[in-house]
């Protein structure tokens, strides 16, 4: 049974995929690093927080904001800057795929940092990317904006 | 057999938890000296682990003195500190100890701290810490392995309902009670009509029946303390009355201390609202002398 809670390492890399990881990892990088500020973790879950790299947390958070997010939407840790968690939660309610953010994400697997993620979802290692909302996805609703005055 | 602070929650009386926050040194007995601010009806005390990432007494070892006051302890978690080992670690002695209850946080950043140059670790968030204490309560370690004696810890969480953005609140609320968490405690509450619609939604999407809601209450001492919290503090968010109030008091603490007992009054008047959560910054000694005027201790 896969473990819901941590990317466990089904099986070590070897130093063949290592290489051709390296390899993928640099065309990778093209792509996401330029696209969204790609922090390399490997274990890519980009498809569901909006297209926005939530990596970019000074504390990597993976799964929403901590209680730092400021009124104007900026980072308690660096204030000049804007909280990853605040841009994931307009673009998803933009895109419509606020109700993916329900689902507790992993315990990020430290050994694909620094791995090609699509390496790693070809080898099913990693969970692959969601494309569209499934269907209990689909009968959450949530609608909290107005609480504010 | 005195009663836990599970059986308590499971009881459905109203709950009173108050916060003590472990000194700057080995001093045991600051702690035991605090102690005795808690006899009167509290449920459960908070211990608070390094709080805005300054180092202080360890939040496990404060709780074994507590313990030994016949004071039923929860400690704070924080991921901030620790990789998955030492957590899963640290939980196993807390159990062995008698620690029954642990809050569940990620964590201030190290920044605010006195050592702002240290190492953040953050291996997990507050949510997969709760999934993680959860899933050692049914006997598994992170890894898979199985634990021969399994701890029974009553899992507590934050909430904030005044920071932005709301919806992401809410979302983060209904993860960590989908994780196992036993219990909720608010940030400190001073807007009581954001607050109340809050509880509203909380409601509309039935978490409040799966888990205990206790809402934070801060005392404060004076009109700078108030203008603090709302300046350096994300998401606290201060209804001007209060402010004004404090500002025209002749005497600040005792108008800190009515105002703290109108909250009150005013969230046992909330529907789905299970207990409240007590948190004087540095001012323990205030507890029991709330929990007097409000009265609760006739509860």
């Amino acid at each position: 049974m896969p473990n819901k809670l941590v990317t466990l390492e089904t099986r070590t890399l070897t130093p063949g995929e290592r290489k051709f990881s390296r390899f993928l990892l640099f065309f990778e990088d093209l792509i996401k690093v330029p696209l969204f500020r790609c922090q390399r973790c490997g274990e890519c879950i980009l498809s569901s927080t909006g297209f926005t790299c939530s990596q970019r947390c000074p504390k990597r958070l993976r799964n929403g904001p901590c209680g730092g997010t400021g009124d104007d939407g900026s980072c308690e840790v660096y204030p000049d800057r804007k909280c990853i968690w605040f841009l994931i939660h307009k673009r998803s309610k933009w895109l419509g795929r606020l109700p993916m953010l329900f689902d507790i994400k992993k315990i990020h697997n430290w050994n694909l940092e620094r791995t090609s993620a699509w390496m790693n979802v070809f080898w099913k290692r990693i969970d692959p990317p969601i494309l569209f909302l499934n269907r209990t996805q689909k009968q959450r609703k949530i609608h909290g904006n107005d609480i504010q005055r | 057999m005195a009663m836990t602070f599970k059986d308590k929650i499971e009881s459905g009386r109203f709950l009173v938890c108050g916060e003590l926050g472990p000194p700057q040194s080995c001093k045991g007995a600051v702690i035991r000296n605090k102690s005795e601010h808690f006899r009167q009806r509290i449920d459960a005390v908070n211990i608070t682990d390094n709080q805005t990432a300054i180092v202080r007494l360890s939040s496990i070892a404060s709780a074994k003195i507590l313990m030994e006051e016949k004071i039923e302890p929860i400690i704070q978690m924080t991921c901030r500190d620790r990789n998955r080992i030492a957590i899963q670690s640290d939980l196993l002695g807390a159990a062995a100890l008698g620690i029954r209850n642990v809050l569940c946080l990620t964590g201030d950043h190290q920044k605010f701290g006195n050592h702002p140059e240290s190492r953040g670790v953050f291996d997990l968030d507050s949510i997969q810490l709760i999934a993680t204490v959860a899933g050692m309560n049914e006997g598994r370690f992170l890894s898979g392995d199985e634990i021969k004696t399994k701890p029974e810890f009553c899992i507590g969480a934050a909430a904030n309902p005044f920071a932005d953005p709301f919806e992401m609140r809410l979302i983060r609320l209904y993860k960590k009670i989908t994780a196992g968490a036993h219990f909720i405690q608010t940030q400190a509450v001073f807007d009581l009509d954001l607050f109340a619609r809050w509880m509203d939604r909380v409601q509309e999407l039935k978490l409040s029946e799966k888990t205990a809601v206790l809402a934070g209450v801060m005392p404060v001492k004076s009109v700078n303390a108030l203008l603090h919290m709302q300046k350096e503090v994300p998401g606290v968010r201060i209804s001007p009355e209060y402010i004004s109030r404090m500002k025209n008091a002749s005497d600040p603490k005792e108008e800190g201390i009515k105002i703290a007992v109108e909250i009150i009054q005013a969230i046992r008047s909330i529907k789905g609202i299970r207990g409240i959560h007590l948190m004087p910054v540095m001012w323990e000694s205030v507890t029991p002398v709330i929990i007097r005027e409000s009265g609760l201790n006739r509860l």
